[in-house]
This record gives structure tokens, C-alpha cells and sequence, in this order.
């Protein structure tokens, strides 16, 4: 039995799977090799004998012709969407999904949302579909000083590149950066093109969004639209999770974060720049970009 | 006063305004502008007591000439008054909107002057954004009851939504608590816009302008007059249907007002009653309920310890249980626990194989009310029969056990009997 290495883009899972049928392996974990921490992922299977699958664009195009004709376009993103959650085991679970429809066992199998495999794969995708139209909302762009609105957001799944359609057509004039800082890369957007930017310094952008007047105009807003007579922190609590506050203007408890983000203002002040090496560090990384995303 | 201390007052003037929705609308940015309107809606924050705050909802005014005894603006009261200029509340919404704080604006005013004047100042708002910045995203604006077509007209050009609140769910009850309101003058504005807007959607032209995209909306106080649930639901029902409203909200009544024609100023707002009031309102709206099936003139209000839907299930035995593999969509959105994805679920679904019931809780049904009601080949035929009388008891919430007292149910020891 193996456990299958590799390196946790959506290509790379359809490139194993291609793998698995071509070479016949007999497979007893996927396992993704992130550059940063997932949560909850589980320790190395000490049975199973590590073996590593390379990325193959052409592999993975052949694999996503296959789902459509055997399945339907709105499959080939559900399965993406449940990819995105980057839940542990999420891999096998996809797996056991097109090993039975490429089986073909039953009719109608593809596109029945309560069979087995289906049905966790559904729920997944759900949530995570959830998560991105929560994030267009959650998404606090600060204005660094060269004018590009950036922002930080730490999403539960991977659904940052989700987020460009919706502000290119939104501000298709602007120049703006979404910036995922737990997974370390972003969209950027420029001249009317988004591409996908890796970033170094996560550290530098996360408090560009609360650096000014308007920030500390909309935190009061914000303080003295609650009615205190149905103040109510349960429900609060579950529509907006304690997980999200960290990068809300609004939700921030002291005055001291409003004015200049933290710790980051010692570092702008050794510059003696001011806060001119926020967009600095979006620009260093631009040169990193992994090429122009599809989005 | 600078623009914060603004802000303040009169975001803390509008607060009582219960709508919040940015939907119904899509919009691309215009060339040249920014700003989209997105069909669903966004919601970006909520706040500290669960509301969503999806647009900047402020008051362009809170110097208000009339003395309505509900509200916290009205003439007699002490507060700070404030009123935005048009080009503060224009760089405040585009400034905002460019960093993702909001959906959009949400302008309604006090009434300055003349109601023409006031509506004149909102209108010149709206218009300014949309002509002169190319501004792409929401506008909700208030309709002032008695200005005039000419501006109600042009509002409707301009904003994505508007809304006249009605308030007082009775006319009697509004004239007794703002004298200078009545039903006529409320329902004239909103008749006005909804035949207009009936106008402009049958136009299909490629570059016809829109009016009122996402249509009217409007608000009822619940519990600062005596009406029944009934008297409100009916209300509303014939809102959705006559004026084609796209929403009725409900807002608990809070006393902020030390007034004799309203509740005490220490009573507590009606929260659970105003939650029951939206789920009612939601089986209209997107479970095919009629507002005479919820509720009729033996029971004219909604049972506190019950959702509407099991009530309602309650009293019609004969309806179930719900058979899921054959039911059509009508009826299994009717099954207390079963919501309206699950529906389409079930639906979709039970094509291919038979509906289980490990299935259904892998849905996300929450079959702890559900299993009462629908059919299930493992329950023997005798029991296939729903006792409302048994089910009741098991569909209430436990109350949280108390501490009992010593003395409590004292017997004494001797019969009184004997003791004499």
C-alpha cells in the first residue's frame, strides 16, 4: 500500500489520480505537502510506503475531460470546491467518488447528491461555497500610501483566488490586493489583470487595513449601531465566528491597533518610510508571481 | 461638528431601522465608476447585538418636525440634532464602499422642513452618486410620506430599493401615537412607486432604465399597540401581494420614549415574539404557507413554544406523515425539520436511490422534529398516525431544571383533621 505524495494543488490530486489508474497502484492514503500548517492534518502512516507524483498539467487536463463527459462542468467545480476545504482525507474521499463513476456501475450514479461518496463531497462543497460568499463581505481593504487598496484575511479553506472575479467586476478601475496571510499567497489586481501573488511578509500587510481616518469613522459607526437592548454576543458569536475578527477593522477592542497596526509600526519606523513598505512587500512578491492566473 | 461626531448621531438615529438586505439587485460597475450590486446580497459584518450591517444605514437629518410618540426622533425629545451635507455623505458612502465596509447606502431622514424638501435632499444624494461618480453599488432611500411624484419618481430612477414604514400595524393605533401620520398618507407613496415599477418591468428593452430593481420594503412595529399576530401576518400578507413588497420587517418594540400611550419604559422588548413573527413570515415567503393556515380567529396568535410550522403541523394530523419518496415538493417543505435545501435534496435525490434515514441527517434534516412526521418503512403500520396530543410534549424545549425550594409542596404531617 502506498501513501501518495504531492503537491496539494488540484492539478497535482488529478495528476495522482491519473497515476493511480495508469500505473495501477494500489493506494492507501493521499497525502498533500503544504508549504504552510493545515489544520488538524494527521501524522504519517507508518505502513505505508511514501511515493511521490509530480505535478502533470497534461495528466490533470485529460483527468478534468473525462469528469465532464462522464459527469457535468457543475461536478468537475463541486469536486473542487470539496478540494478547497483541504480537510484531511478529503483526497481519498474525492477518490472514492470517480473511482465508482468511472467505474460505471450504476446509471445516474454521477449526478445523484445522495449517494455515499456524494453526499459528504456535497456538504463539504457547501461550506465552502458558504466561506467564500462570507469573505466578500469580510474582505477590509486599508489604503497603502501608493493607492492600492490591500487586504489580509485568514479563511478557513483555500478560497482567496475564488474572491477575484467578484472585485474585478467590482472595481475594475482600481488597483487592489486580497492577500490569504495563513497560506502565504494572494490575487493582486493591476492594470485590469489579477494575477496570483506568493507573499513572504504576511506580517506587513496585516495592519494596513486599520491605518486611517476612515477605518477609526467606521469602527465608531459601527460601536453605536448596536441597540443595547438586544445586545446579544451568542448570536453575534454565530454569525460572525471569533475566528474572523483578528483582520475586522471593526471588531478590533483597542484604540491602539486603529491608529497604526501594532507591532509593524516599529518596523515602518526603522525604514523611515512611513508605511511605504507595505505595498513594497505585495511588489517584492509580484516578482515571485506564480504566473497569471486563470481567474 | 465634524463628520464623525455626524456620523455618530446619525447612524445612532438610524439604528432602529430594521432592513438591512442588499439584494435583489445586479448590478455591473458603470464605465468610468465602481460599484456592482450582487443578486443574493452581502452581509459584512454584524453587530454587537447579531444584526447585519450590510449597508451604511444613516439619517440625513434627525431634526424632525414631527412628534411621533414610538420614535427616538421626534420633536420633543432632547438629543443632539445633526444633518449631513450632500457632498459629506457622497465621499463617506464612496469611501467606505472602496474599502469593503459596505453594500452600499441606506438613506432615510427625518422630516425637515417640508416633506418635499427632505426628499430632495435624499434624491439629490442618490442622484449625485450614481450621475457624477458613476457609483455602481446599492441605494436603499426612504420615500417620505407626502412628497411628490415628481420625486418619488426620480428616487426610483436612482435607488435600488425604497421603503415607507408603516410603523403601527393599525390605522387607529397610528393616529393615536403620531398624530400627524395616517394609513392614506403611507400607503399613497408606496402604491405610487409599485405601479410605476410595474410600468418598467414590463419593459424588456436592452437599455430601458431600471426602476426600483429590488422593489419596496417596509417595517411594523411589534408591541407598542394591542394587535394579534393575526391582525399583523394579515397585514403583511397583503403587503406581499397588493403593493408586490419584497420584504416585511418586524421590530420588536423597544421603549426609548417615557410615554402614557406606551408600554412602560422598563418593559423588555418582545424578542421571541418578534422571531416567531419572521418565521411565520418566512413560511409565506418561501414555504407556500397562506397567512389563514398559520393562523385564523380561534387562535390568532403563534404559540411562543412552538415554530410556526410545527404548530401548524400540530393541528393538521391528517396531513401526515409525509411519504419522502413519493410526496411532491409542496408537501415535504411542509414537514416540521425540513427546510427548503433538503427539500431539493430529497427531491433531487430520491431519482436515484431510496431516501434513508441516516441519509437524511447526513443533509443536514434536523430529523429530531422531522421523524415525527414523515413515513418510514421500519415503523410499524399501527404507529403510522400522528397523536398531536403525544408529539406535542416532545417537540417543546425542556425548561432549564430549577432549584427547588425546601418548603415548596410542604404537606403537614397531620391531616387537618386530626390536628383540630
Amino acid at each position: 500500500m502506498l501513501a501518495i505524495h504531492y503537491d496539494s494543488s488540484f492539478d497535482g490530486f488529478l495528476s495522482v489520480v491519473f497515476e493511480i489508474y495508469r500505473q495501477h497502484l494500489d493506494v492507501g492514503d493521499i497525502v498533500p505537502v503544504r508549504p504552510y500548517a493545515a489544520e488538524g492534518a494527521a501524522a504519517p502512516d507508518l505502513f505505508l510506503q511514501p511515493f511521490r507524483v509530480e505535478t502533470d498539467e497534461e495528466s490533470a487536463r485529460r483527468l478534468r475531460r473525462a469528469i465532464l463527459n462522464m459527469a457535468g462542468e457543475d461536478i468537475l467545480s463541486l469536486l473542487d470546491c470539496a478540494f478547497r476545504s483541504e480537510e484531511p482525507g478529503i483526497e481519498m474521499k474525492i477518490f472514492a467518488y470517480l473511482r465508482k463513476l468511472f467505474a460505471g456501475d450504476s446509471r445516474g450514479y454521477a449526478r445523484n447528491p445522495t449517494s455515499d461518496e456524494m453526499l459528504p463531497l456535497f456538504t463539504v462543497a457547501r461550506s465552502v461555497r458558504r466561506e467564500q460568499g462570507f469573505m466578500l463581505g469580510a474582505v477590509r481593504f486599508g489604503k497603502a500610501p501608493d493607492g492600492m487598496y490591500i487586504s489580509a484575511i485568514e479563511p478557513r479553506y483555500n478560497v482567496v483566488d475564488m474572491l477575484a472575479p467578484h472585485f474585478r467586476s467590482r472595481f475594475p478601475n482600481g488597483r487592489w490586493a486580497v492577500v490569504d496571510v495563513h497560506r502565504r499567497y494572494g490575487v493582486c489586481y493591476e492594470g485590469g489583470q489579477v494575477q496570483l501573488v506568493s507573499v513572504d511578509d504576511p506580517e506587513a500587510i496585516a495592519g494596513v487595513e486599520r491605518s486611517d481616518e476612515f477605518a477609526r469613522m467606521w469602527k465608531s459607526y459601527y460601536d453605536s449601531m448596536a441597540i443595547k437592548e438586544r445586545l446579544n454576543p451568542e448570536l453575534l458569536k454565530r454569525c460572525l465566528p471569533v475566528r474572523y475578527w483578528k483582520h475586522l477593522t471593526e471588531r478590533q477592542v483597542d484604540a491602539s491597533s486603529l491608529t497604526i497596526g501594532g507591532r509593524n509600526s516599529e518596523k515602518r519606523g526603522a525604514d523611515g518610510l512611513g508605511g511605504a513598505n507595505l505595498p513594497s512587500a505585495v511588489a517584492r512578491s509580484r516578482s515571485l508571481a506564480l504566473g497569471h492566473a486563470g481567474v | 461638528m465634524d463628520l464623525r461626531e455626524k456620523l455618530n448621531i446619525l447612524g445612532d438615529a438610524a439604528k432602529y431601522d430594521v432592513s438591512c438586505s442588499s439584494s435583489g439587485s445586479s448590478r455591473c460597475a458603470p464605465k468610468g465608476g465602481f460599484g456592482s450590486g450582487c443578486e443574493a446580497g452581502i452581509c459584512h459584518t454584524w453587530a454587537a447585538d447579531g444584526r447585519c450591517i450590510s449597508l451604511l444605514k444613516v439619517l440625513f437629518s434627525n431634526a424632525c418636525k414631527y412628534d411621533c410618540a414610538y420614535c427616538v426622533n421626534r420633536r420633543s425629545n432632547d438629543i443632539p440634532r445633526a444633518t449631513f451635507t450632500p457632498k459629506e455623505l457622497v465621499d463617506l458612502t464612496m469611501e467606505f464602499y472602496r474599502r469593503n465596509y459596505i453594500e452600499g447606502l441606506f438613506l432615510s431622514s427625518a422630516v425637515v422642513g417640508s416633506p418635499d424638501n427632505t426628499m430632495e435632499q435624499l434624491v439629490r444624494v442618490a442622484k449625485d452618486l450614481r450621475t457624477v461618480h458613476h457609483f455602481g453599488g446599492y441605494i436603499h432611500l426612504k420615500a417620505i410620506p407626502g412628497a411628490s411624484a415628481r420625486l418619488l419618481f426620480e428616487a426610483g430612477l436612482y435607488a435600488d430599493r425604497s421603503s415607507v414604514n408603516i410603523e403601527i400595524p393599525s390605522d387607529s393605533a397610528l393616529q393615536y401615537l403620531a398624530p400627524e401620520k395616517n394609513f392614506d398618507s403611507i400607503y399613497r407613496p408606496m402604491n405610487f412607486l409599485a405601479e410605476r415599477k410595474i410600468g418598467y418591468d414590463s419593459d424588456h428593452a436592452r437599455h430601458s432604465p431600471k426602476f426600483l430593481p429590488a422593489g419596496q420594503s417596509t417595517q411594523m412595529i411589534v408591541g407598542a399597540s394591542g394587535e394579534t399576530d393575526l391582525q399583523i401576518l394579515r397585514l403583511s400578507a397583503g403587503f406581499y401581494q397588493q403593493q408586490q413588497m419584497k420584504r416585511v420587517y418586524f421590530s420588536g418594540y423597544i421603549p426609548i420614549n417615557a410615554d402614557k400611550r406606551l408600554p412602560a419604559i422598563t418593559s423588555k422588548p418582545p424578542l421571541l415574539r418578534e422571531h416567531r413573527l419572521y418565521q411565520a413570515d418566512w413560511l409565506m415567503r418561501f414555504y407556500n404557507f397562506r397567512h389563514d393556515e398559520i393562523l385564523d380567529e380561534s387562535n390568532p396568535n403563534l404559540d411562543v413554544d412552538l415554530d410556526p410550522k410545527a404548530m401548524w403541523a400540530l393541528r393538521h394530523p391528517e396531513f401526515f406523515p409525509v411519504d419522502l419518496q413519493t410526496a411532491d415538493y409542496e408537501s415535504i417543505l411542509r414537514v416540521p425539520g425540513i427546510g427548503v435545501k433538503s427539500a431539493r435534496l430529497i427531491v433531487s435525490g430520491r431519482r436515484f436511490s431510496r431516501i434513508r434515514l441516516e441519509t437524511l441527517k447526513k443533509m443536514g434534516v434536523v430529523l429530531k422534529r422531522a421523524k415525527y412526521f414523515i413515513y418510514h418503512p421500519d415503523t410499524p403500520a399501527s404507529l403510522r398516525r400522528l397523536y398531536p396530543e403525544m408529539v406535542r410534549p416532545l417537540l417543546v424545549a425542556k425548561r432549564k431544571p430549577e432549584q427547588l425550594g425546601l418548603f415548596d409542596n410542604y404537606v403537614p404531617a397531620l391531616p387537618a383533621a386530626i390536628s383540630r
